[in-house]
């Protein structure tokens, strides 16, 4: 209320951006069960994690999914009935690093399919967003900020 | 590990995701009746509609309801209630913000955005709505108020 509110992104962008994600992360997680090709996983976990950062911080518009779909996808869609607040998905992007982190962490202090139980916890996330357009980090922010977990504005 | 355990793992990863999606699917925006409900007390609300502090409860029926800066649908369901309360004289909507009230989400125990309070014309709890209500949702608990 005391901030204005930014300008209004298209809804189905974030969602675009959940399913690469959500099939990266299956990739990851499938990798990641075998000792064979964990290091693979590992660095694809790192490379999401990259792509999750730039989303916290820089937004989604400015996100190469964000961009993708601007480019190539939404001029092929009909105009969004509305546009939603860009906060909400930026927020999700944290909770998704964060949780990518854990798994980055569990790998490098030789926790056995640690990269697996973080992609696999964060597939659910990526995947309820892309085919269920349910947002788990927003449901969060209530709880975290009730618990006094973080603080913020 | 052999590459079907790994396709069964895969696949109940899947399967896990898309129950809790069928799941949420389900139960979000549906109303649940709320016995005994407490009487909402305007002076602790602080809530502001226009600008202007709310000192009044609707003539029959007031909806309030809960949002947060991080929150993908409050907008919309914002918006299907301020239509609903265009169209009738008796109904009031209220959107208050706990984003930097986390008294009031303690108070109401707001777990989740947007949590809509159907109120009678008292100003007493009668149904709780969690996540964004369909239309049809919030005309029935309406109707029991008689509007």
């Amino acid at each position: 209320m005391t901030k204005p509110t930014p300008a209004g992104i298209d809804p189905r962008g974030p969602r675009f951006g959940a399913s690469i994600t959500s099939v990266l992360l299956l990739i990851t997680v499938f990798l990641g069960l075998d000792a064979a090709t964990v290091d693979a996983a590992f660095y694809l976990l790192v490379a999401i994690s990259a792509l999750f950062a730039i989303g916290a911080i820089f937004g989604l518009s400015k996100h190469p999914y964000g961009l993708l779909f601007k480019k190539f996808v939404r001029p092929r869609l009909s105009a969004p009935t509305e546009l939603e607040d860009p906060r909400p998905p930026k927020f999700a992007q944290a909770v998704g690093l964060f949780v990518a982190s854990v798994g980055i962490l569990l790998h490098l202090s030789g926790v056995e399919f640690g990269v697996a139980y973080a992609a696999g916890a964060a597939f659910i996330a990526a995947f309820l967003n892309a085919a269920f357009a349910y947002c788990l980090g927003c449901q969060m922010y209530l709880g975290l900020k009730r618990l006094g977990l973080f603080r913020r504005g | 590990m052999p590459f079907e355990t790994k396709l069964a793992l895969i696949a109940a990863l899947i399967g896990v995701a898309a129950l809790a999606g069928i799941y949420w699917k389900a139960q979000t925006g549906r109303a649940k009746l709320v016995k005994s409900g407490e009487l909402v007390d305007l002076a602790k609300l602080q809530a502001t509609k226009n600008g202007k502090p709310v000192t009044k409860f609707g003539r029959k029926a007031t909806v309030l309801q809960f949002s947060t800066e991080v929150c993908s649908q409050c907008k919309q369901t914002a918006r299907l209630l301020s239509e609903v309360e265009a169209k009738h004289q008796d109904l009031l909507h209220i959107e208050v913000d706990v984003t930097n009230r986390l008294d009031l989400a303690a108070h109401f125990k707001v777990l989740q955005t947007p949590t809509t309070l159907v109120l009678d014309s008292s100003g007493r709890v009668k149904a709780r709505i969690g996540g964004a209500p369909k239309p049809a949702t919030v005309q029935a608990e309406l109707a029991k108020l008689e509007i």
